[in-house]
């Protein structure tokens, strides 16, 4: 992580007394929407509430506290490889969310692909995590692990990127958030082997900046592969659900379920895999 | 209806043959005789003598492979009657009898792995993307690779970029017609991918969907995937070079690093048996 060199005299720059991960929660998650949309979806599909869950690659858990938040009875099981994070999450998401939700979440340091010891309603890894996963022995694998940790009628949600852009070299985004830039910047994509290298950057008013706040080495799998993938999981459907568009082309925020679509410059997709 | 008689004159379409319009739009058979000599020759230390070309439609790299050396035989496989007929009466029987004699043709399904065990087997012009689950790709390349011998080699050809990933129309003009590829439908969902070739002429006929490509668009990590678990030992993806303009030099390499992505490249992979 690189910090920005250009502080003010007289005091610590707005990078230097930045949290990435609250800028990261702040700029690209919406556990609210994502909680809203597997509740939705789960029932839909099995006509009945999901109530377990395991968030797999969890990070901060702020997705995990969401979703205890929105039910009394609900239940996390959130998984990351990175200790610093949980901890950055136990002290910023579960503490404040008080007793009751926060003995509803289970942390654990672990690996995705260790095998499951309970069995959930419903597992989701979100952020397009499972790019770390490059062969497709890895992937299967993970996949297997998912369906062997949902209940019968259990159901993975994932979600996808891709797009004319989501194929370039040297492409970056930035968005004005509350009070800082977030910048998505792809720097290769590889159409040898489909791996890309993409970083998030902050920056600040007063110039100040995170380089790299979070780097992504993963490789970029295509809807088809994924779907595949899950079927050969054993997955019994696998569904898309692609963003409806407004007039003018940009995304409502509202996922319909699809068998087909025509290609965008960018999109995101969840995928929805029955066991 | 209308009843008055004009005088019939035929267009330049009518005149013209889709055949011919395709192997001089499309193809350049000389240019892969000389990749795949050159290819195996490096890798195998000694010269391919025997090659197979599935979907070969008129069969011209077949031919341009027998007349390329004296020893060389070639197999053109397709499944298409008509399409071969034209290549023998229009094609074949232009060649010298010492060239022709040496290209055997097959009216078959190159899944049905017909002819004998050669040095080379190519498909091109991405001909394969017919077969659009990895089930039966895999079957293809599995028999594509039964019909090589031992040290044998299988070439294919690729297509993709950002350009390749969308709806898009482009032309390109030749001196008695235009080449127009039309690709219709790229769906993210399925990669699927409809495209069409049609013809246009200066008298303003045309030869609308004269080839019709109904395919699935697959990229290179899943190619090299499926070769490799159809039995293939070594597969070795070419990329071309592109001058300091950013344009292509028709010379393809190994890369040993990340490569940039563009609008549209075209690119062969190699696969050893």
């Amino acid at each position: 992580m690189g910090r920005g060199k250009r502080k003010k005299k007289g005091g610590p720059s707005i990078a230097d007394r930045a949290d990435r991960h609250a800028l990261y929660q702040k700029a690209v998650q919406t556990p609210e929407a994502d909680v809203d949309f597997f509740t939705d979806t789960f029932a839909k599909i099995r006509n009945r509430r999901p109530m377990s869950l395991r968030e797999d690659f969890c990070g901060t858990a702020y997705f995990a506290a969401t979703w205890c938040q929105s039910h009394p009875e609900r239940t996390v099981i959130a998984i990351d490889l990175d200790g610093p994070t949980l901890d950055w999450g136990r002290e910023h998401n579960l503490e404040p969310a008080g007793d009751d939700v926060a003995r509803r979440v289970e942390l654990r340091e672990a690996n995705v692909l260790d095998p499951p010891d309970s069995r959930v309603d419903l597992t989701c890894a979100m952020n397009f995590s499972f790019g770390v996963f490059k062969t497709r022995s890895e992937l299967l694998a993970y996949f297997r692990n998912v369906l062997a940790g949902l209940n019968d009628d259990g159901v993975f949600f994932t979600e996808l990127y891709g797009g004319t852009e989501g194929i370039a070299d040297d492409v970056s985004e930035d968005r004005g958030v509350d009070g800082f830039e977030y910048v998505w910047e792809q720097e290769k994509y590889n159409p040898i082997n489909h791996h890309t290298l993409c970083y998030i950057h902050f920056r600040f008013k007063d110039g100040s900046r995170i380089n790299r706040a979070f780097t992504y080495d993963w490789r970029l799998w295509s809807i088809p592969e994924i779907r595949e993938l899950m079927e050969e999981a054993g997955f019994s459907k696998t569904v898309v659900y692609w963003e409806e568009c407004d007039e003018d082309g940009d995304g409502n925020g509202n996922f319909i379920p699809t068998e087909e679509e025509e290609q965008q410059e960018s999109w995101l997709c969840y995928l929805v895999a029955q066991k | 209806m209308q009843t008055a008689k004009r005088p019939r004159r035929r267009t330049q379409a009518q005149f013209a043959n889709k055949h011919d319009l395709y192997e001089r739009a499309v193809q350049d058979p000389d240019t892969d005789v000389q990749f795949f000599s050159r290819t195996y020759k490096r890798l195998r230390d000694k010269p391919a003598v025997t090659m197979r070309e599935d979907f070969c439609g008129t069969a011209i790299l077949s031919l341009a492979w027998a007349r390329s050396h004296r020893d060389r035989e070639a197999y053109g496989v397709d499944l298409d009657g008509p399409t071969l007929e034209w290549g023998k009466a229009n094609r074949m029987s232009r060649e010298k009898e010492s060239v022709a004699n040496r290209v055997t043709l097959y009216q078959a399904n190159v899944l049905d792995g017909m002819g004998p065990r050669v040095d080379l087997t190519c498909a091109l012009n991405f001909s394969y993307w017919i077969f659009k689950t990895r089930e039966q790709l895999r079957t293809y390349f599995k028999v594509a690779r039964a019909g090589l011998k031992s040290d044998g080699m299988f070439i294919l050809d690729m297509l993709g970029g950002r350009d390749a990933m969308i709806r898009e129309e482009n032309e390109t003009e030749h001196d008695d017609f235009t080449y127009r590829w039309d690709q219709e439908i790229f769906d993210p969902i399925t990669h699927q991918f409809l495209a069409y070739i049609h013809f246009d002429f200066p008298d303003g006929s045309t030869i609308n969907r004269a080839f019709t490509y109904d395919w699935r668009l697959w990229t290179i990590p899943e190619i090299k995937e499926l070769l490799l678990e159809a039995g293939f030992r070594h597969v070795r993806v070419l990329w071309e070079k592109t001058d300091e303009d950013g344009e292509e030099t028709g010379v393809f390499y190994e890369p040993k690093r990340s490569v940039e992505n563009q609008d549209v490249w075209w690119t062969y992979i190699v696969a050893e048996r």
